[in-house]
């Protein structure tokens, strides 16, 4: 994340020429206090912090004490400890759950980074239209998810699905497809819906991270009889891991605390199997009343995404170091 | 900006300001309200600096209901009491964040739509309104015996019980007479028969086993009832539900999907049967009145295929077909219940008695035309029953058997955690996705296990 | 040779871009024929044989009527926009000023604080929404868009600090160094030199707040109450699905019409967008 990379951003070079020339003034009390690095550091910070600690930092503490208390609606709990926790681990449900968000969270990844990959690759190249087509590409990821995994629900639909329609017209099915009926298909339809969303995303930042790359070292290594899959293999991708571990980092962030997509689409989907922890705490919290439990189910998540950022930004520092 | 966002009404403003609030709410009660006909833009009357009254109700499957409701019968009665009334309507599955989100903020509606037995689980956060339900019960007999259970805590009531939508088997007449059913099953056996013929000709059952909170329980609580199964003993701490009654109905259900029924109906949502019906995909489906009332108010777009109007050719069958241990169902029995935090609760409760006085709960229940009933069992010998078209006849009778989960037990908190865990939905939903049945049912018993003893 | 290349290029380079293209823009296409599509079209079976369902003879705006005359719609994209912008400007606001102080400034827990910030990211919304509803309550800020005004930078600003953060990093340091050899203050110069400067980073961070505090979904479900103040995701499902019917027109119309402001605003942005995400990577 520090290293300036061959060929820098944003034009911020080049302006030095043109600065204003800023007036000495005769500086007041106040402006010699925000001298002092720290004293200006405090200030700056100050809006910030008193935000995040009141909505975050707070409620944050809060959540915890509910997940270790017994509070259902309306019913002020006592302290239980951990047994909320216990008594997830142990039921069946949570454990698809778990499973679930597990399942969901890394095929997704995968296919965004592979398809953004590629995306990225062909929009690499100049033709005609590029911008158009660049700018539309994002599309799914700027429209809000709740409107536009509608769109896909209906194409989705048991009864009038389009696709259904399709492959009944060109022959390749007779009976209709369960998208969303059984279990395993609907888990695929929400992972492609999820794919097709955040693709957009690592399509972009690779891009960008793919055109900081200098065509010299491509040059290069074509002119030591390097093909194009060699090129990509052993110039490209070593020079794009960081910005792509930091993609990830962030995608698997939304993608394993996703709600919208799965609340939208199926509610958790034929017999559990397309609930995921976020979706999973909401019914407990709300259908069922048991915030206690909610919270708990909720607590699941922060550890281990803590340790996916942990990880990433050792392998980043690792990068660095090298 | 601050002075008219408070629920309490207490408002600091001058005379303007409450003018052109309340002229905005009425617009935005008229306009919401404004289907088909009824236009926008009248203007409640403006009333002294009195208090508000914030009603939430579901978004009503009978659009006209709702009508009747925000653009008559709210304005009169906030003339009669001398307060402002606001009906919010939303969608059903909305209600119960906003419960949560209310009592957990301790500000928000006053009266809530309760559905189920809801009662029970909110009921420290509830108002005592033992009052209006003897008072109504003295005025038009007693209240069925599906509330008492459900809404009943500690002998007192602490929701008012207000109507019961019931459900039943629509199914196309002349369908069934092709394959030989002059009427509808009236076991599960025979209903076996005729929809596997049915599904042979592409015109097969349609019912859900998704995670709704309409369809699906309705229909999967009276199939465990009927073939005898139950959640718990009449004490409700003990488990039973791993019998030989329920691992019966399981068998049955996993060759019923399997030969008659649309096998979509697992994605389902209360939605979908409707319109799946409405396009020629189904036979028959579980559902309210709804399916009929729509196919004749649009008679012009609901065709069947014979280009005639579908409506003409639909049926309801009142139970689902009896199982060797009798025939049970479960309504969708609603009520309304008013919130301790809230600080109208007299407004609230001469609100309740005025809504359910003879002459305004009559218009409220001509409107749904069959599709709700009332809570009290007078209503049965209504004229209304006697005009309205045949099919719709026979939800007259819907409620009077009708069961609420947690059976044999009382209705309890932990009855709804079962219920909204969708333990005995899914318990189905997994045998006709594959599993065993008796596994099913182990599953189902060592979840509701957890539940129930905790 | 040449025809060699030609071929290659289309199934290499052609081919694949036109199935993304299609694949990313089909679902928006749909959205937008089911909106003009008239009742009688839309539900026809899979398998009914008059169902055509990549276009329509008779485009219909009875579902845009209908969406504008049963729910108030056209207030909540005012709703949507109004707690969109100012939640942009808080987050902004707040996100300069961080992120200058941790891109620029030498201080004991610089580091800490940073990654504090970064952590607060992860925390999920599912827990947080029962303790804010407390303290909404607190505040006395139930139902009003202040609610989500207050919390919306909970996720917007660690986004717009980490931004702005790796934009700063990029600005030279000696800039300020020549401002104040020429004797102006600290604080002057990074008003005076460096937000100017970082103008397009804030303006990328800023498009970015604005498209995700559009896109929030649980906190205004559960924080807003009445129908004239939702915004258009928590209107669009809880309004246009009555009882059990999905009005499936209406619904692509309301998501249709949804979408497009902050389809439009975009545009008019897109490169800072583009610029804001890869200067961020970079930084």
């Amino acid at each position: 994340m520090k290293k300036p990379i061959a060929g820098g951003s944003g034009g911020a070079a080049g302006i030095a020429a043109a600065l204003p020339h800023v007036r000495a003034l005769p500086p007041g009390r106040l402006t010699r206090w925000l001298e002092n690095e720290r004293l200006l550091a405090g200030f700056l910070l100050a809006p910030t912090v008193v935000i995040l600690t009141v909505f975050i930092a707070y409620p944050f503490l809060m959540g915890i004490w509910l997940s270790l208390s017994s509070t259902s609606v309306g019913n002020p709990g006592k302290f239980v400890g951990l047994s909320n926790f216990v008594k997830a681990w142990n039921d069946s449900i949570f454990q698809v759950v778990f499973r679930n968000t597990f399942f969901y969270t890394f095929w997704a990844t995968i296919f965004k980074l592979a398809l953004g990959m590629w995306l990225a690759l062909l929009l690499n190249r100049h033709f005609r239209g590029k911008r158009i087509v660049r700018a539309s590409m994002l599309l799914p990821f700027i429209i809000p998810t709740v409107l536009s995994t509608f769109a896909w629900r209906w194409m989705f639909d048991p009864t009038f699905s389009v696709v259904n329609w399709v492959l009944y017209q060109t022959g390749f099915i007779v009976t209709k497809l369960p998208f969303l009926s059984d279990g395993a298909w609907a888990m695929w339809c929400a992972i492609l819906i999820n794919t097709w969303r955040g693709m957009p995303f690592f399509a972009i930042t690779l891009l960008a991270g793919l055109q900081t790359i200098s065509p010299d070292l491509h040059e290069a290594a074509s002119l030591d009889g390097a093909n194009a899959w060699h090129r990509l293999w052993r110039v490209t991708w070593p020079l794009l891991k960081p910005v792509t571990v930091v993609v990830v980092v962030f995608s698997i962030i939304q993608t394993f605390a996703d709600f919208q997509l799965i609340y939208v689409l199926t509610g958790g989907g034929p017999a559990n199997s397309t609930h995921l922890l976020s979706t999973y705490a909401y019914q407990l919290g709300v259908n069922s009343g048991l915030l206690g439990e909610g919270a708990a189910i909720s607590l699941f998540m922060f550890p281990v995404l803590f340790a996916v950022v942990w990880i990433q930004l050792r392998y980043i520092r690792r990068l660095e170091g090298a | 900006m601050t002075t008219e966002k408070r629920e309490d009404g207490a408002s600091k403003s001058g005379q303007v300001d409450r003018r052109t609030f309340i002229k905005t709410t009425g617009v935005a009660a008229g306009v919401a309200g404004g289907i088909e006909g009824i236009l926008a833009a009248r203007r409640a009357p403006a009333f002294a600096q009195g208090t508000k009254l914030h009603w939430v109700r579901w978004n009503d499957f009978i659009p006209e209901a709702d009508v009747e409701l925000k653009t008559r019968q709210v304005p009169e009665a906030s003339k009669a009491l001398g307060a402002e009334v606001t009906l919010e309507t939303i969608n059903a599955n909305d209600i119960q964040p906003r419960i949560t989100a209310a009592i957990q903020s301790g500000s928000g509606a006053d009266i809530f739509h309760l559905f189920y037995n809801w009662p029970q689980l909110y009921q420290n956060s509830l108002v005592d309104v033992s009052d209006i339900a003897n008072a109504v019960v003295k005025d038009q007999g007693g209240f069925y015996d599906v509330y008492k259970p459900s809404f009943q805590v500690g002998g007192k009531w602490m929701g008012m019980p207000h109507s019961i939508v019931g459900n039943a088997v629509a199914y196309r007449r002349s369908w069934l007479k092709d394959v030989g059913a002059t009427e509808y099953p009236k076991t599960w056996d025979e209903a076996l028969k005729v929809f596997t013929l049915l599904k042979k000709k592409g015109r097969p059952y349609g019912q859900t086993l998704g995670h709704t909170f309409g369809d699906a329980p309705t229909f999967a609580y009276p199939l465990l009832w009927n073939f005898g199964g139950a959640e718990t003993d009449a004490s409700g701490k003990k488990v039973v539900i791993n019998s030989k009654g329920t691992v019966e109905s399981v068998k049955f259900m996993q060759a019923f999907w399997k030969e008659a029924c649309d096998e979509g109906g697992l994605a389902w949502d209360d939605t979908n049967n409707n319109r799946a019906f409405h396009a020629g995909e189904l036979s028959a489906t579980l559902n309210g009145a709804s399916i009929y009332i729509v196919a004749k108010r649009q008679k012009e777009k609901i065709k069947d295929e014979k280009g005639e109007p579908m409506y003409l050719d639909i049926d309801h069958a009142g139970l689902l077909p009896a199982g060797p241990a009798g025939q049970f169902p479960l309504y969708f029995s609603t009520g309304h219940g008013i919130m301790k935090y809230s600080k109208n609760q007299k407004l609230a409760k001469d609100f309740l008695a005025w809504l359910h006085k003879k002459e305004n709960f009559e218009k409220w229940f001509q409107v749904n035309e069959g599709y709700s009933v009332a809570a009290t069992t007078s209503w049965e010998n209504h004229p209304m029953w006697s005009k309205i078209d045949k099919p719709l006849q026979v939800f007259r009778t819907a409620a009077r058997k009708t069961r609420i989960f947690g059976h044999a037990g009382p209705s309890s908190g932990k009855a709804t955690e079962a219920f909204s865990k969708y333990i005995v939905v899914d318990m189905y939903a997994k045998a006709v996705q594959g599993m065993k049945a008796e596994d099913a049912v182990k599953w189902a018993e060592g979840e509701l296990k957890k539940v129930y003893e905790g | 040779m040449v025809i060699e290349r030609r071929w290659k290029k289309w199934v290499f380079f052609y081919i694949p871009l036109t199935l993304f293209v299609i694949g990313t823009l089909f679902p928006f296409y749909w959205m937008a024929v089911t909106a003009f599509r008239p009742d009688e079209e839309l539900y026809r079976s899979w398998r009914a044989t008059n169902n055509t369902p990549f276009w329509t003879l008779k485009p219909t705006l009875a579902h845009f009527q209908d969406l504008l005359a049963r729910t108030t719609f056209p207030r909540w994209l005012w709703n949507t926009f109004f707690i969109a912008v100012v939640s942009t400007g808080i987050s902004l606001f707040c996100g300069l000023l961080a992120g200058y102080a941790l891109a620029r400034l030498n201080f004991p827990m610089a580091g800490t604080i940073g990654t504090s910030i970064f952590v607060t990211y992860l925390v999920p919304p599912t827990l947080l929404f029962i303790p804010l509803a407390d303290i909404i309550r607190n505040f006395q800020l139930g139902n009003t868009p202040w609610a989500l005004i207050l919390t919306y930078p909970t996720f917007l600003i660690p986004f717009c600090t980490w931004l702005l953060m790796g934009y700063f990093k990029t600005i030279p340091k000696e800039l300020e160094e020549c401002a104040r050899i020429d004797g102006a203050t600290r604080f002057g110069a990074m008003i005076r030199i460096i937000f100017p400067i970082a103008v397009p980073g804030i303006l990328s961070a800023g498009i970015f707040a604005f498209t995700l505090s559009w896109n929030e979904f649980i906190y205004a479900l559960i924080f807003l109450s009445s129908p004239e103040k939702k915004t258009v995701p928590v209107g669009v499902v809880s309004e246009l699905i009555r009882g059990d019917i999905y009005f499936w027109g209406q619904l692509m119309a309301g998501a249709l019409l949804g979408s497009i402001p902050v389809a439009v605003v975009y545009s008019f942005f897109v490169e800072y967008y583009v610029t804001g995400l890869t200067g961020s990577v970079k930084g």
